[in-house]
């Protein structure tokens, strides 16, 4: 077991390998100056000479990357181009409120994507499942942008229920998870009743049954325990996301998370920052594909021994 | 039965989650977050205007734009116009306490020069005498810059240089305490009338205001200003009462005319232009230049497409300031274009690109000049391209035709006609257009303290520069602000670090 998952953390390391010089060779070839975004309308060609040297951009790409993955390898993004700060710090301080969004919006996607899966598939074809199932159809179809305009204007604005957008206690959390969870949620919801209802046809479900068990017994303990492994797969890799940044979600809620810090830096140029966020997202990516594994052994002892060739 | 209970219930929980109205805390917006709060790195405005609240500067503007004293008492130039003569006020304190000195104002200058600094703002201060060898490292301070006494600073230049004293009102030029000047881009260390409470970037920068200011202490008692990168974010933040000032976005100006908030308008220092390259074919023929301007009907888009929030360029200046409006120089005149176009041999076969960064809202406006440049033969392709590669791309050089604008840094004539027209600039950054006449001219005006003389001179590079077209001038853009019915006193200025939120109040409306 042990050997499994040192295994699957080994394999990850070609992944963020390729992360790193795919960033790297893709920041220096595309079009365009960082100096540019640094000094302004007015300055002297002095300034800019000075600053190119200063951020070694002279030297040939090789010795480039190989400082910058030797400071990687040293757990230094290096420092921003903008700021001259340094780039895990401007992450570390960005990272909480992404994982508070993130965690907000897989909270509302479990608790609503599974509960009306598991509704849904308990009578089938009736208005209750139809009607749900349109909406999940409806959560899943319906862009981020407009679900997150949508909810500021008639939740924040129009009902004043909650602040519009902002950043702060649970109540500036609310629109923006539900906007970031939707569509998981929706999702869910879907993947739940279709696997529930392949699960209910099984004949350990008969034999319950036949056992005089409750119904909701059935449900809870026989049958849903066994659709977790695809529901497992969507929370992980959608979890994941989650926290490697939501820019669309984090910019029209004024939400100061990864994503915006991400973005800010691609408008500004600022390679540092681009390359640290992009592997932040990375690691952040495949740790929750290691763990989403890890969960399947937990889950189902059959994967675990398979696995491990026993 | 229930359920009208339940819904009553989980109401009235979400009411309580939206926080009454906060009348000591005045709240605005800005779409990007700042630089941070060093002054040394403070190019853009955003982050200048956030400089302006939190340090002072020798002199600064007021909301007329008139150049007033600040940290000095007064001021005064020799005759030679390379001597300055500051008179420093004893009663000013930086925020941790300790009393601001002349040695402070002289370090803080040094520091932005001190290649250590590694500022991007040297080009400010590096005609005090001595600054090239002190950059250099060739000698370790700046002649020029002496202390006469505990409240007398004196700054010498090489060369008369009348914009200098507007200089020291910028953001770069912004008094330092210099004992805690270790993390300024997190940290401001200044005297300004507000004290930073907490950045949390991208999301708000909470201030408080200076209760031991020098000068009047601002009317609010907080200031939080929210970085919403989404214009309609913005607005319904301001319709929830979340925001107290809102600038209204372009494209919501006809929206926002149903509703009855008090509504400021500005007229901004700045202009918007295409640029035209003017050291190759096909653009350094003047007829084709003019050509470009004749055939736009740049009234019918101001009315249209722009609601009506610009008013006409008539050459690069802004009317602010200039003493008196001239003659306007290109009316929509198709036909002249047309027959400007056949004199230059052009006859319904050109071609040409347009560059545009990608951020640009205005993408409706250039469709409207494409539209307009078809109708007399100039066929015209958009390029778009993000805004480091189009900065890059105009750097070089490399466009025909590039869209534009330029903001006063200060307002003076000379901060329009130097960086964009003047051949040294021009030829190395922007559209390569060089006229030796035009050099002289402005170098004379930035010689020239003011005089009559040298309002005259602005005017006349203004129209030289207008007669010349190497840009067509498209128009001077104004910005609408509006504010909640709580909020009085707020009053914009043209120039983007002259207002720092003193005399605004915010109360129960009557």
């Amino acid at each position: 077991m042990i050997q499994y998952f040192l295994n699957r953390l080994l394999q990850t390391i070609p992944v963020l390998f390729g992360v790193i010089v795919i960033t790297f060779v893709l920041m220096y070839i595309i079009p365009g100056d960082p100096v540019v975004s640094m000094v302004g309308e007015r300055y002297n060609e002095e300034t800019i000479q000075r600053l190119r040297e200063d951020m070694h951009l002279d030297d040939p790409l090789f010795i480039q990357f190989f400082r910058y993955v030797g400071n990687v390898f040293r757990g230094n993004f290096g420092n921003s181009f903008i700021t001259g700060e340094p780039v895990i710090n401007l992450i570390m301080e960005k990272f909480p409120n992404t994982m508070m969004l993130a965690v907000g919006a897989m909270f509302f996607a479990i608790l609503f994507g599974l509960t009306a899966g598991i509704l849904t598939s308990i009578r089938p074809g009736s208005f209750i499942d139809r009607g749900i199932m349109v909406l999940a159809l409806a959560g899943i179809s319906a862009p981020v942008f407009w679900v997150g305009l949508i909810l500021i204007l008639v939740v924040g604005v129009m009902l004043r229920w909650l602040p519009p957008t902002g950043f702060g206690g649970i109540e500036y959390l609310i629109l923006p998870a539900l906007t970031l969870g939707l569509r998981s949620a929706a999702y869910l919801a879907r993947l739940t009743r279709a696997t529930m209802l392949d699960v209910m046809s099984q004949d350990y479900i008969r034999t319950a049954r036949s056992k005089k068990l409750s119904e909701w017994k059935i449900y809870l303990q026989h049958a849903f325990p066994n659709t977790l492994i695809p529901v497992i797969t969507v929370i992980g890799t959608d979890f994941g996301s989650y926290l490697s940044g939501a820019v669309l979600t984090e910019s029209i809620f004024g939400w100061p998370g990864i994503g915006r810090l991400a973005l800010e830096a691609i408008m500004k140029r600022d390679f540092p920052v681009i390359q640290g966020t992009v592997l932040f997202m990375a690691i952040m990516f495949v740790l929750m594909n290691v763990l989403v594994d890890m969960l399947y052994g937990v889950v189902d002892p059959r994967i675990r021994l398979e696995r491990s060739g026993k | 039965m229930f359920r009208p209970i339940r819904i009553l219930i989980l109401s009235l929980l979400f009411l309580g989650c939206v926080k009454e109205i906060d009348y000591k805390t005045l709240t605005t917006a800005f779409s990007t977050d700042i630089r941070g709060f060093d002054p040394a790195f403070a190019t853009d405005i955003r982050t200048g205007k956030i400089i302006s609240l939190v340090y002072d500067n020798l002199v600064r503007f007021d909301n007329e734009m008139n150049l007033v004293p600040a940290l000095t008492q007064r001021w005064s130039v020799d005759l030679s116009g390379r001597q300055y003569t500051f008179i420093i006020r004893n009663n000013v304190h930086f925020h941790d306490g300790s009393l601001l000195t002349v040695f402070d104002i002289a370090k803080s200058f040094q520091r932005i020069l001190d290649p250590n600094t590694a500022s991007t703002q040297t080009w400010l201060l590096d005609r005090i005498t001595g600054a090239k060898d002190f950059m250099t490292g060739k000698e370790d301070s700046l002649k020029g810059l002496i202390i006469s006494n505990d409240s007398t600073i004196v700054i010498k230049l090489d060369k008369p240089f009348a914009p200098f004293i507007q200089y020291l009102a910028m953001p770069a030029a912004a008094i330092i305490n210099i004992k805690e000047n270790e993390s300024l881009t997190q940290t401001p260390s200044g005297s300004g009338p507000w004290k930073l409470e907490r950045w949390e970037r991208d999301g708000e920068i909470i201030f408080s205001r200076n209760e031991k200011y020098w000068d009047n202490h601002p009317k609010t008692e907080r200031m939080r200003i929210r970085i919403l990168s989404e214009v309609m974010t913005q607005s319904a933040e301001f319709e929830a009462g979340s925001l107290d000032i809102l600038e209204v976005p372009q494209g919501e100006m006809e929206y926002w005319k149903q509703y009855s908030y008090n509504q400021l308008d500005v007229d901004e220092l700045n202009i918007w232009y295409i640029g035209m390259n003017c050291s190759r074919p096909p653009f350094n023929d003047m007829r084709l230049r003019r050509a470009m301007n004749y055939a736009i009907d740049r009234e019918k888009i101001i009315h249209i497409l722009l609601n009506n929030s610009a008013t006409l360029a008539n050459g690069p200046l802004p009317p602010q300031l200039l003493h008196e409006a001239g003659e306007m120089h290109y009316e929509y005149n198709p036909n002249r274009a047309i027959q400007l176009l056949k004199e230059a041999g052009f006859d319904n076969d050109l071609h040409t690109e347009l560059y545009v960064a990608g951020g640009s809202g205005m993408f409706h406006v250039l469709e409207a000049l494409q539209s307009d440049w078809e109708k007399v033969g100039i066929t015209v392709d958009i390029k778009r391209s993000d805004w480091n590669v189009f900065k890059t791309s105009v750097r070089e050089g490399k466009p025909d035709l590039y869209y534009l604008d330029w903001f006063a840094d200060y307002p003076d004539g000379e901060n329009f006609l130097y960086p964009l027209f003047h051949s040294k600039e021009s030829m190395t950054k922007r559209n390569r257009f060089s006229d030796p006449e035009i050099d002289v001219i402005i170098e004379k005006i930035q010689q020239l303290t003011n005089s009559v003389e040298r309002q005259q001179l602005i005017a006349t590079a203004n129209m030289m520069v207008a007669d010349a077209a190497p840009w067509v001038f498209l128009w001077h853009s104004k910005t609408t602000y509006l504010t909640r019915e709580w909020i009085s006193g707020f009053q914009p200025s043209s120039i983007f670090n002259a207002n720092r939120y003193m005399n605004i109040t915010k109360d129960l409306p009557r």
